[in-house]
């Protein structure tokens, strides 16, 4: 199968860079795969699943916002949060998952605080998802 | 007579050695905070060069120009971000880059949004029109600050209350050199670099160009000013430790000076006094 380069950034540092077969990513709109050859194309990241399949390998991360672009053959994911399956600490996502749920369950919250918790827990929901896919 | 003089210079050595152990301090302290600022750079710095390449990449190979973060508009007004610290004692850190904004700013009706004490003090009294002081930490400042910055950036360069935004940092070169910079964050123009036959293919916008580039400009401008802050920070400690190395360096020389001043009294006076013991005899 063909291959393409694949670069994917986080401010935390290079998460991937090398030769992919595919890629599929959420957008906004709904995943969108790509495949060696694909026309130039921007578009902004949702959250969700990211898988890449690399020399046959299948891996699966968390992506959280952000964008992909495909430029001249070379995919790149800029995205603000970006987890391999195996590097999620899942205790952590529970624990975000219960607090969220506090705040939005308990009456007298914030309009602030309610959609800060919403968003809260969407990114844990993704997370806990993606850790919990068999690979 | 000669008595005084070395209790003087006696004093004096004794006050430099209490400066000495100052500055080393400072300069231990910075050596270790950049150590730490250096391997965040390293680690933010590929984030920053392919998130800037890749939306001039996008740029460049744009021909839709409906998006209002594209096209340039008659400048009233001017937002610069500036990023400096929040201590001094870092040689020429802050007024290198305070004097530069400051420079470019003349003539133009400016908002400036000001990061670390040094730039809120400095502009304050400058009495310029500040957006917000509440980023007078340069130090606490997170990436989700930065975001939310660039947010709010955003929004008002939409509603048009800002027509043009730079942004101000210095630049971590190496440990020896920071060099103070600015760079124009929006509008984001085309490049006439003669790539354009390089990049004229079609770009597929999903949804379409005006909402990804809504999506993807905050993003952009948060990754810019956050890249920015960690140069800024690592710039500042190594700064620091440069100017407190040098410091040390010159209470090292003046204690070496007095010492030998010390000396040559201390001879003087047990001269003197044999002098005295002889003549007496």
């Amino acid at each position: 199968m063909n291959s393409f380069p694949l670069k994917i950034v986080t401010p935390d540092g290079l998460a991937y860079d090398g030769q992919a077969e595919q890629l599929t990513v959420r957008t906004t709109t709904g995943d969108i795969g790509i495949l060696a050859g694909h026309i130039n194309c921007v578009a902004p990241l949702g959250m969700g699943p990211c898988t890449v399949i690399a020399e046959g390998q299948r891996r699966t991360a968390a992506c959280i916002g952000g964008m992909l672009s495909m430029v001249g053959g070379k995919a790149t994911l800029v995205c603000t949060t970006f987890e391999w399956a195996d590097q999620i600490d899942v205790e952590r996502v529970l624990a975000s998952e219960k607090k969220a749920q506090k705040i939005l369950s308990d009456k007298s919250s914030s309009d602030t605080d309610i959609r800060l918790a919403e968003a809260r827990l969407k990114r844990a929901l993704v997370r806990k998802s993606v850790a919990n896919r068999p690979m | 007579m000669a008595g005084v003089s070395t209790k003087e210079i006696k004093n004096r050595i004794k006050s430099m050695e209490s400066t000495r152990q100052i500055t080393k301090a400072m300069e231990m302290v910075a050596s270790s905070k950049l150590r730490r600022a250096q391997a965040q750079v390293l680690n933010s710095r590929p984030y920053f060069e392919i998130l800037y390449s890749t939306i001039n990449d996008i740029v460049d190979s744009n021909r839709d120009f409906s998006s209002v973060y594209l096209t340039k508009r008659p400048v009233k007004k001017t937002a610069f971000v500036v990023i400096a610290g929040d201590r001094g004692l870092a040689g020429g850190y802050n007024s290198n880059i305070l004097k530069l904004c400051h420079s470019q700013m003349e003539g133009k009706d400016c908002v400036v949004l000001p990061v670390g004490k040094k730039a809120v003090d400095f502009f304050r009294t400058r009495k310029m029109e500040l957006m917000t002081e509440t980023y007078n930490e340069a130090e606490d400042i997170t990436i989700g600050d930065c975001f939310s910055i660039a947010k709010s950036l955003c929004k008002q360069y939409k509603a048009g209350q800002i027509d043009e935004i730079f942004i101000g940092y210095t630049n971590f070169v190496s440990v020896l050199s920071q060099t103070p910079a600015t760079l124009r964050l929006l509008p984001l123009l085309r490049q006439d670099t003669g790539r354009e036959g390089a990049v004229s293919q079609d770009m597929v916008y999903e949804p379409d160009s005006v909402e990804v580039f809504d999506a993807i400009i905050p993003e952009y401008l948060g990754g810019v000013i956050y890249g920015a802050l960690c140069e800024s920070r690592a710039a500042e400690q190594a700064a620091r430790r440069t100017a407190m190395d040098s410091a040390t360096k010159n209470a090292d020389d003046m204690i070496a000076d007095l010492s030998l001043k010390f000396n040559r009294a201390r001879q003087a006076a047990i001269t003197q006094e044999i002098t005295e013991i002889v003549a007496g005899s």
